[in-house]
């Protein structure tokens, strides 16, 4: 088991390190902005232009600004300064992780706990009035966009611009430290809002799931014993076909922990994800960079606890 | 295809329906809602909040140069000279004691000092001449790299060379008296230039150590010396405390500010910038909220709401800047004058000012020079000088056809071989005018290439990058630096001013006649004389048909119901935060 592990994690690095090296070549071959350009202005000489190049090392060949970084990265653990604000890189990341660690933990237990439910209910009771209302809902909550439900929920409910005035809307964010009370309030529409489309998902999942494992062998022995439907449900069917949902979980956490841009921007929340489009707009390549490791690295460790949460339950896997 | 088609048109219906209601609501005229004030009563108190989009490119008084810093700026710190918020044309004294001396031959300027006057914690100690000459050489220092140093201080004896260390033509016969040597007549546009945030006086003792940084960092421990400063530790770091990036920059009262050196009233307690959010939720926020101000340009609809529900907050500023297409003069087809004249005579014009709100949102322009510079009225004022080109402002297709025929097609229609690649901006509403110029080089023949990026891509890769050989850009833009039409026809039109990169002369204009008349201009001395001189060079430009004039920017700025903005109209009508109150 151990040895599957430092496989894993090994491979992993090695994906990080090949990341690294395609936002590398992407910002660089792709057409996109001078960083010199944008900080001379639009007056700004040959002479600006160059000495801004080299004061950001971007005069130097590429093959050792990439070199620079890495041996800077893996020596240090330094991701540089961002070329706009000059402020470190690893300051901007910790500054920004935890809006959306928040944001995005938040919303995974939203959507747990709604789709479960719903998908269990639409299962049992398929092609009931209950099933074709719930999976109706799915339905249109994938078929929104979640910038669009955001404006909708902020025109709605939030307590500046709501016609029904609630909950806190854009911009109230506070870190959980300085006022827990506050925290929670401030996240609870974009958890919604930015649940409400994985929610659908999920609860789609899991009533195809529980549907097929209602109807195996076991399930009616299990019937046959004379069990009752609530234990045969929750302790034999629910189990097995919730069982994927977690793999997904982990997943789309780890895909959530590397931003949520949408749900971040119309709520004003300062988290990775819009550090990652404030630093694509501003052609800031150390923040890009450091962003998208980021990002990476969060799903890869989803994808390593995954793995390695089959390879405990099913040891073929170990060997695989 | 389909889908982004239908999206397309039912985004074009949509923007039309709320230009055409703004059309039928305003004139066109002065659309003005609130009355500009001069800021003189105000209430003394309170927080301004405003929400923007934007992180500030810099803080460094020698590096910044865009409108949001220059807001910021002009409530912490003080230049030489200023202008008050509603008069953009007159500079008056702000560190300086009194008006610039400039001598008979024009080459050299003398400016005192006011006394009194202190940085913010934890330097303290008085302002000295001494320290306006260090912030201006440190603007040649490569580690602040100041972007316009040497075009505006270029003619200090001792500049060309300088990169940072001590410049012979600026001197400090006391603590109080700055002397300004120049190698040519050009003192009294030094003065104007001095408005600038270079003139912003830096300690030498504290800011060398920052200075030393490639590149430097006093941006993050700027002290202040105006009304407000940027909130900062004991150390004066304001990074992490006046300043979180992509969260917030918060300025509070300057300790060391003495009111008696000082003409502005300043009246908040402090102001804090909150960054992020979209600008179709902040609009909102600001209209239906309190102490509030948008940041940024508001989107279509937010001006219409603001129009339609809530006149009294929302004001539409002159002098925004000017919008023009750039036709490349170096490369086929548009090195033919007369095909150019042709693309101008044809283009709607007015089309284009309505899919961004109608009339509201600017006057059609004529020529370069706009409302607010010296020497809009010499050059035509808004009737402009008569081109028959741009006479209509839907356009002219008989004029485009007399045009096309000068240049060899008899027929009205081009029959070149060549594809014309249009570079415009995505983003809604520069990608419908960007659309609209496309149709109308379609309309005439050209065959066309329409690629839609964003500002910075547009800019860096193709229209300020001479060797992508981009023929049309549709989406450009001018500001003036300052008052004085130089700003805004030199760099933009000037063949001197073309650079294999960051070139800021967009069409590639090299008229030997323009540039030799420039040149003459750059040193003409009195204000009657500059604004006659450079009214003749936008006319000479204007006639080349090398760029199309379509829209003077009357810049939209909104506020909540409680703030009294009093805008700057020198700088895109943002709230002045050393005027400003709340209600």
């Amino acid at each position: 088991m151990l040895g599957y592990v430092v496989r894993r994690l090994l491979w992993g690095l090695l994906l990080l390190l090949l990341v690294s090296a395609l936002t590398f070549v992407i910002f660089y071959v792709l057409p996109s902005a001078d960083p010199a350009q944008l900080r001379a202005g639009r007056s700004g000489s040959l002479a600006t232009l160059a000495a801004i190049r080299h004061n950001l090392g971007l005069d130097r060949p590429l093959t050792v600004q990439y070199w620079t970084f890495l041996k800077r990265l893996v020596l240090h653990g330094d991701l540089g300064y961002s070329y706009y604000s000059d402020a470190s890189v690893r300051s901007l990341l910790f500054d920004r992780i935890g809006p959306t660690v928040s944001l995005a933990l938040g919303a995974v237990v939203v959507w747990l706990l709604v789709s479960i439910p719903i998908g269990m209910i639409s299962a049992v009771r398929p092609r009931s009035w209950l099933d074709r209302l719930t999976m109706g809902g799915a339905l249109l909550a994938l078929s929104l966009p979640v910038y669009w439900v955001g404006l909708v929920a902020l025109y709605l409910f939030s307590d500046d611009i709501g016609k029904w005035p609630l909950l806190p809307g854009a911009g109230s964010y506070v870190p959980l430290a300085q006022s827990p009370w506050e925290w929670f309030t401030s996240l609870i529409m974009p958890w919604l809002v930015l649940a409400s489309t994985y929610a659908a998902i999920y609860a789609r999942l899991l009533r195809g799931n529980l549907i097929e494992t209602l109807s195996e062998d076991y399930v009616r022995t299990a019937r046959a014993k004379g069990l009752s439907e609530r234990r045969v449900i929750l302790r034999h069917g629910l189990p097995p076909a919730a069982g994927p949902l977690m793999t997904l979980a982990g997943l789309d956490l780890g895909l959530l922990l590397g931003g949520a841009v949408l749900t971040e921007t119309i709520f004003g929340i300062p988290g990775i994800g819009r550090l990652n489009y404030e630093a694509i707009v501003h052609a800031d390549y150390p923040v890009i960079q450091g962003t998208v490791l980021l990002a990476a690295m969060f799903v890869i460790v989803a994808n390593i606890a995954v793995d390695i949460g089959y390879a405990y339950l099913d040891p073929r896997v170990r060997t695989a | 295809m389909a889908r982004a088609l239908a999206r397309a048109l039912v985004a074009a219906a949509l923007t039309l329906v709320a230009a055409l209601t703004l059309a039928a609501c305003g004139s066109g005229g002065d659309t003005t809602a609130a009355q500009i004030d001069n800021g003189s009563t105000g209430k003394h108190g309170g927080t301004l909040r405003i929400l923007t989009g934007e992180d500030p490119s810099s803080l460094d008084p020698g590096v910044t140069y865009s409108s949001l810093d220059l807001n910021v700026l002009a409530g912490t710190e003080r230049t030489l000279y200023a202008y008050k918020p509603d008069d953009p044309a007159k500079i008056v004294p702000d560190l300086a004691a009194g008006p610039p001396q400039v001598s008979a031959d024009g080459k050299t300027l003398t400016v005192k000092i006011r006394s009194g006057v202190h940085y913010s914690p934890p330097v303290n100690r008085e302002v000295k001449a001494q320290d306006v000459k260090y912030a201006i050489e440190r603007g040649f220092n490569p580690h602040v790299a100041n972007p316009y140093a040497s075009t505006y201080y270029g003619d200090v004896v001792g500049a060309a060379n300088a990169t940072g260390g001590p410049i012979a033509g600026i001197q400090t016969p006391d603590d109080h008296t700055l002397v300004f040597k120049l190698s040519r007549p050009t003192a009294s546009l030094l003065a104007q230039a001095t408005i600038l945030p270079l003139s912003v006086p830096v300690p030498p003792e504290y800011a060398k150590p920052f200075d030393a940084h490639a590149p430097s960092d006093y941006a993050n421990h700027v002290v202040a010396t105006g009304p407000y400063m940027l909130a900062a530790d004991k150390s004066g770091k304001v990074l992490g405390t006046g300043y979180k990036p992509g969260r917030l920059i918060r300025v509070v009262r300057n300790p060391s500010w003495n009111a008696s050196t000082d003409d502005r009233p300043a009246y908040l307690d402090a102001i804090q910038w909150t960054i992020g959010g979209t600008p179709t939720v902040s609009g909102r926020q600001v209209l239906n909220g309190k102490g509030m101000v948008l940041g940024d340009p508001p989107t279509a609809a937010i001006v219409k709401l603001a129009y339609q529900h809530h006149r009294d907050q929302i004001l539409f500023v002159e002098g925004g800047g000017s919008r023009y297409i750039a036709l490349n003069t170096q490369v086929p087809p548009f090195d033919d004058a007369n095909l150019r004249k042709a693309m101008a005579a044809s283009l709607d014009r007015e089309r284009m000012r309505i899919v961004r709100g109608g009339a509201v949102v600017g006057d059609i322009a004529t020529h370069f020079l706009y409302p607010g510079v010296l020497g809009f009225d010499e050059a035509g004022g808004l009737a402009g000088p008569g081109e028959d080109f741009l006479a209509a402002p839907a356009g002219d297709k008989a004029v485009a056809a007399k045009y096309m025929k000068a240049a060899g097609y008899p027929s009205g229609r081009y029959t070149g071989t060549e594809t014309v690649q249009v570079i415009g901006l995505a983003g809604e509403p520069d990608d419908n005018d960007a659309q609209i110029v496309d149709q109308a080089l379609q309309d005439l023949g050209f065959k066309t290439s329409l690629k839609l990026v964003d500002a910075s891509v547009m800019y860096g890769r193709f229209c300020a990058l001479p060797k992508s050989k981009v023929q049309v850009c549709p989406n450009l833009g001018w500001v003036r630096d300052f008052a004085d039409p130089q700003t805004v026809l030199d760099a933009a039109f000037n063949g001197a001013a073309i650079s294999p990169e960051n070139n800021p002369n967009w069409p590639q204009l090299d008229d030997p006649k323009i540039n030799a008349a420039m040149s003459k201009a750059e040193v003409a001395v009195g204000t009657e004389k500059r604004a006659q001189a450079w009214a003749d060079i936008d006319r000479m430009i204007t006639a080349t048909a090398a760029a199309i004039p379509w829209l003077w920017d009357k810049q939209p700025n909104l506020f909540s119901a409680d703030v009294r903005c009093v805008p700057e109209l020198w700088n895109q009508g943002h709230c002045d935060l050393a005027y400003s109150s709340l209600k």
